[in-house]
C-alpha cells in the first residue's frame, strides 16, 4: 500500500513538471511539495545514486555545494542535486523526483549533491542516508528557527546515521563535535597574518570548553569563535586539520593545501577568508572521492563563486558592489561588514537586510542586529550608511550605539528612495548589502543606482 | 556605579548583552563586572547597583545552576533584601524548580519560584509580546523551547496585553515573568532595554542613576513605532 502511494505521489509530481515548465516555474519545489502531501515518507522509497553527499552548516553550504558540483561535472561525473531548488525536504524531494524514472529508480547519475538546511536534518537523513556529510560551520542563525548552534549540532547528531563520513571544520569547534562516533576528516586554514588571539566580535559562541566548561584560550582566532582553541583547565583542543589551507596569498591569488605532510599548490578563487574555508571544505570532500590535488587545482581555477552572492562592476565613475548578507543572521552580517570595511577606498553603503517575508504578518525580531558588528563601520572611509525598510529606526539606534557619527547615517523606510541619497563621487565604492528576502527588490534598487551613477557621469538627469 | 554581568561566557545569546552595552552608553562611567562560572558573584559581598543574567543554551542552564547552587541561600537573602537583578530569556528557568526536555534534559532548579519548565526540542515557540509594567507598555519577543507551568503564588513581572504569558495559550495567562524582592525576571529575549526606553528609565532610577537615555529621541521613536505595530490587529502574535 505504501509503495502504491509512493508511485501515485511520484507520478502526480512528475506530471506537474511539464506544467511548471509551460508556466515558467521550473525552479520551484512544487513537485516535492505535492508528492510529500500524498506520501510524506516519499524519500524512503526513492532510489539513490551510488554516492550521496550532504552539505550543511550555517554559512557557505550553497557555495560549497556549487563548487563540488561544478568540479564533479567538469570531471565528467553525472551529478544530481537541489542546486536549482530549496534546501529543505520539499526541495530535496523535487531533486529526486526530477532525477528518477517512473518507478523511483535513479539511473544515469553517479552522485547526488544535496544542500541540506540544518533544521531539516530530522526530516531528511532518516530516509536519504548520505555517504559523506560536509558541515561548513555552525553559528548563531535565525533565533526563531535555529535557536543556537549547540542546539543545531545536537539536532544533526541525533539525525545522522552512524557510518556517514563527516567532513568537518577543525577551526570551528561546535560543528567539529557533531556525531562524535562517526568517521571523520577535518579541514582548516593555518595561521594567517590577520589572526588575533582575543575575540573582537560581539558574537562568540564558543567561550568555554565543550568537555569541562573551562575557559578556552585561542592560539589564533580568525573571527567569532573560528580559530585554534585550547582549554585552560583540561587541555582539550581543536583537532588537527587533515586538509590544511596555508600560505593564503590574496594578492597573488594562490594558496597551498597540506595533506599528510605533502604540500600542493592551488589557485585562489576568492578574496576573503570565508570562501577559503568553502574551498578547502570542497577539496577535503573531493579528496574522499579519489580526485587528485592536480585535478582539483586545475578544476578549481575554472570555478567561480555564485554571482548572486557577490558581484561588482564599474558604472560611470563609481564601483557598484553587490554583497549578500543574510538577514536574521548576525554572523553573516558581521562577516559581510568586516569584508566590506576591510576593502580600501571611500565607500557608501545601502542596507537591505530587511526580512521582507516578515512584513505584514509578523514584526521582525531585531535581536540579531544587536549581535551584528556594525562597529566595523566606524571608519573614516565609510562616508555614508543608508538603512532601509520597516526597521529603519532600530537601525539608526543600533548604528548610534556602534559609535557611527550621526551625520553619516541616513535611515529611510522605502528602499527605492535609497539611491537618491548616495553621493556618486568619482572613485567611490557603492555597496548594496541585501538579504535573501530582498533579491528582487535589491535588483530594482541596483538598477536605479546604475541609472543615477550613469547620469552623474554624463551630467544628465536620470530618468527614474 | 557598578553592574555585574553573571556568567557572560554562557549567558550571551540572542543579543541579550546589548542591554548592558546600552546601559554603558547611558552611563559612560558605569563599571561593568563580568563574573564567570567559576567565581563567586561579587554582589553577594559588596554593593552592586544591578545584576544581569541573559539567555543561555540548555547546557548553560545546568552550568548556571551548578554555579549558583552553592550560594543559593545568599542569593535568596540578597534578592529578598531588594538587590536589583534582571534576568532575561530562558535563564530564568534556573530559578524555578525543574527543567525537563524531550531530549533528556532533567535539571533541578534553585527553587526560588514554584515553576516547572518543559521543553519540546523540535517545537520552538516564537511570539511577540505586548505587555504592561505599571503604566508603561512593554514590547518584546519570546523564542523558547517551552512554556512554564507556574504555581499561583509566583508574582508576575509584566501583565500580558497581546501574546503569551508565562504558560498556557494566547490570552489565557496574563502573567509574564517573575518578580520577587529586587529580582525582575522575564522570558523576553534580546535587547529589551534599548527596545523599551520607558522601562530603562525606570531601571536607571531604581539604580539611583540619572535616567537620561543614550540616543533617547531615537530610542523613543523606535519604541513608539513598535508599540503601535504591536497594537495593530493585522499582526498575529505567534510566529508561524
Amino acid at each position: 500500500m505504501s509503495k502504491l502511494r509512493f508511485l501515485l505521489a511520484l507520478w502526480m509530481a512528475k506530471l506537474s513538471i511539464p506544467a511548471l515548465k509551460i508556466t515558467r516555474h521550473q525552479g520551484t519545489d512544487f513537485p516535492g511539495q505535492l508528492a510529500l502531501k500524498i506520501c510524506p515518507d516519499l524519500l524512503k522509497y526513492m532510489g539513490r545514486p551510488e554516492t550521496v553527499i550532504a552539505v550543511t552548516g550555517t554559512n557557505g553550504k550553497t557555495t560549497v555545494s556549487n563548487i563540488i558540483t561544478d568540479i564533479l561535472e567538469a570531471s565528467g561525473r553525472k551529478v544530481m542535486g537541489n542546486r536549482a531548488g530549496a534546501n529543505i525536504l520539499s526541495g530535496i524531494s523535487t531533486a529526486f523526483i526530477r532525477a528518477c524514472d517512473l518507478f523511483g529508480r535513479i539511473k544515469g547519475y553517479d552522485v547526488a549533491i544535496l544542500e541540506v538546511d540544518e533544521r531539516s536534518s530530522p526530516r531528511v537523513y532518516p530516509y536519504i542516508t548520505p555517504d559523506y556529510v560536509v558541515i561548513t560551520n555552525l553559528f548563531q542563525d535565525s533565533i526563531m528557527r535555529n535557536a543556537h548552534p549547540g542546539y543545531i549540532a545536537e539536532l544533526i547528531t541525533r539525525s545522522l546515521p552512524a557510518g556517514a563520513k563527516m567532513i568537518l571544520n577543525a577551526d570551528e569547534m561546535i560543528s567539529g563535535g557533531v556525531s562524535p562516533e562517526n568517521p571523520r576528516v577535518y579541514f582548516g586554514i593555518g595561521p594567517m597574518d590577520s589572526d588575533v588571539t582575543e575575540c573582537i566580535n560581539l558574537l562568540n559562541d564558543m567561550r568555554i570548553c565543550p568537555k569541562c566548561a573551562g575557559k578556552l584560550r585561542y592560539e589564533y582566532l580568525r573571527y567569532h569563535h573560528v580559530g585554534k582553541a585550547v582549554c585552560c583547565d583540561c587541555g582539550f583542543s581543536s583537532p588537527e586539520s587533515d586538509y590544511l589551507a596555508q600560505h593564503v596569498d590574496f594578492a597573488g591569488k594562490t594558496m597551498e593545501v597540506r595533506e599528510g605532510g605533502r604540500v600542493y599548490p592551488y589557485p585562489l578563487i576568492t578574496d576573503n577568508v570565508f570562501n577559503v574555508y568553502n574551498m578547502i571544505a570542497a577539496i577535503a570532500l573531493l579528496r574522499q572521492l579519489g580526485m587528485t590535488h592536480k585535478e582539483l587545482a586545475e578544476y578549481m581555477g575554472k570555478t567561480t563563486i555564485l554571482a548572486s552572492r557577490h558581484s561588482q562592476e564599474k558604472v560611470g565613475q563609481v564601483n557598484l558592489i553587490r554583497q549578500m548578507s543574510k538577514e536574521n543572521n548576525s554572523m553573516a552580517g558581521s562577516r559581510a561588514l568586516d569584508y566590506v570595511t576591510g576593502r580600501p577606498g571611500r565607500k557608501e553603503l545601502i542596507f537591505m537586510m530587511n526580512s521582507l517575508s516578515d512584513t505584514g504578518a509578523w514584526s521582525e525580531n531585531t535581536a540579531w542586529i544587536f549581535d551584528t558588528d556594525f562597529e566595523f563601520l566606524n571608519k573614516d572611509d565609510v562616508a555614508k550608511v543608508i538603512c532601509t525598510g520597516p526597521r529603519f529606526m532600530d537601525y539608526r539606534l543600533r548604528l548610534l550605539m556602534a559609535g557611527i557619527p550621526e551625520d553619516r547615517i541616513v535611515c529611510i523606510e522605502d528602499e527605492n528612495d535609497a539611491p537618491d541619497y548616495l553621493t556618486y563621487a568619482p572613485g567611490d565604492d557603492i555597496y548594496l548589502l541585501y538579504g535573501t528576502d530582498s533579491l528582487e527588490q535589491a535588483q530594482k534598487v541596483y538598477e536605479k543606482i546604475k541609472r543615477l551613477a550613469l547620469a552623474h557621469d554624463t551630467g544628465k538627469e536620470a530618468r527614474v | 556605579m557598578k553592574i555585574e554581568v553573571l556568567f557572560p561566557e554562557v549567558c550571551n545569546l540572542f543579543g541579550d548583552l546589548a542591554n548592558i552595552r546600552y546601559l554603558k552608553k547611558c552611563l559612560p562611567d558605569l563599571e561593568v563586572i563580568e563574573t564567570g562560572l567559576k567565581s563567586r558573584p561579587v554582589f553577594l559581598d559588596e554593593p552592586v547597583e544591578l545584576v544581569y543574567m541573559g539567555s543561555t543554551t540548555e547546557r548553560g542552564l545546568g552550568l548556571v545552576i551548578d554555579a549558583l547552587r552553592p550560594v543559593r541561600d545568599d542569593l535568596i537573602a540578597r534578592i529578598d533584601a531588594g538587590q536589583l537583578i534582571l534576568v532575561t530569556g530562558n535563564t530564568l528557568d534556573v530559578l524555578g524548580k525543574t527543567i525537563r526536555s524531550d531530549w533528556g534534559l532533567d535539571l533541578e532548579g534553585l527553587g526560588l519560584f514554584d515553576a516547572h519548565a518543559e521543553y519540546k526540542m523540535l517545537k520552538r515557540h516564537n511570539s511577540m509580546f505586548l505587555g504592561a509594567f505599571g503604566d508603561m507598555e512593554i514590547v518584546g519577543f519570546k523564542s523558547l523551547f517551552g512554556l512554564t507551568t507556574v504555581g499561583e503564588d509566583a508574582n508576575a513581572l509584566f501583565t500580558t496585553v497581546r501574546g503569551f504569558g508565562r504558560g498556557g495559550a494566547v490570552g489565557e495567562v496574563k502573567e509574564e515573568g517573575f518578580h520577587r524582592g529586587g529580582l525582575m525576571a522575564t522570558y523576553l529575549i534580546g535587547p529589551i532595554l534599548p527596545m523599551n526606553p520607558p522601562f530603562t528609565k525606570y531601571l536607571l532610577r531604581r539604580m539611583g542613576a540619572d535616567d537620561t537615555l543614550a540616543f533617547e529621541d531615537v530610542a523613543m521613536e523606535a519604541y513608539r513605532r513598535r508599540v503601535a505595530e504591536f497594537h495593530s490587529l493585522a499582526f498575529d502574535p505567534v510566529y508561524r
